[in-house]
């Protein structure tokens, strides 16, 4: 994942770009906790997303929880079928999300964690 | 611009938070994700076959490498989704009510172990059977009816 250059930067200053705290350790090697990544909300007003990308989206059955998540396969129902990076079964798990509960793709990260 | 991230992130961490957290409670399972991965690996080993080996070009070495990685890399994710099916969502009275459970589960877990280690198109057709058989059996005990099909 590329680090936050100076055009994402000005993106997250002109509000085109959110900051997000990770959470957990299910997308290590690439992301741990309390990294911080920047996030395009309006990636996937025009265009589908793609498998491979990095999202947030609302967990499907938490209300309130907001999940960051690779996104894997598409089922033919629509729903996507995200996943962690973590090679360990055990600190990961997939989960189906429907296209409305995908909020934005991740775009840089911004800081790692201190 | 680590500097300049890094200060901002100290001084006025993101108030926004998204959760990589383990394996949690949720509850949300579908043998849909391991049908998926068996699928991948049955591709990769019809692709796999439709190369010739005996090329000797650096294309074909490149494609077969490729699918061979890929083939091993699904075949362990469909084998971790369905032990974690089989594990976490079903409970003894699933059992009691289908007594060969395990013997399904133990032979989907192995036909994965056999795609990935060959490159047999029998058994890969095999393991999306019984992935099939999983489906019926874990929709049934939900109560409901859904139907079983592939992406390809």
């Amino acid at each position: 994942m590329q680090e936050s250059n100076w055009k994402e930067i000005f993106l997250w200053l002109t509000r085109r770009r959110r900051r997000c705290r990770v959470l957990g350790i299910s997308m290590l090697p690439l992301l741990s906790t309390d990294d911080e990544v920047l996030i395009d909300l309006q990636a996937y007003r025009h265009q589908h997303p793609l498998i491979g990308d990095i999202v947030i989206a609302r967990h499907p059955t938490q209300t309130g929880l907001q999940i960051i998540k690779r996104i894997m396969g598409v089922n033919e129902d629509g729903r996507y079928q995200l996943r962690g990076d973590n090679p360990d079964p055990i600190r990961n798990s997939s989960v189906l999300v429907h296209f409305s509960l995908i909020l934005g793709r991740v775009t840089s990260r911004f800081a790692a964690a201190k | 611009m680590k500097l300049l991230t890094r200060t901002i992130q100290k001084l006025f961490p993101a108030r926004m938070t998204a959760s990589a957290h383990c394996d949690g409670p949720c509850g949300v399972y579908d043998p849909a994700s391991a049908r998926i991965a068996a699928e991948a690996v049955l591709s990769m080993t019809k692709k796999i076959l439709a190369l010739d080996p005996g090329d000797r070009s650096h294309a074909t070495a490149n494609s077969l490498s490729r699918f061979i990685t890929i083939k091993e890399e699904q075949a362990q994710l469909a084998k971790t989704d369905l032990l974690i099916l089989w594990t976490d969502y079903f409970k003894p009275p699933h059992l009691e009510q289908y007594p060969d459970l395990h013997d399904i589960f133990w032979q989907a877990a192995k036909l994965c172990s056999a795609a990935k280690v060959e490159v047999s198109i029998e058994k890969a057709e095999e393991l999306m059977e019984t992935i099939n058989k999983i489906h019926t059996i874990f929709w049934a005990t939900k109560k409901r009816e859904v139907p079983y099909y592939t992406a390809s």
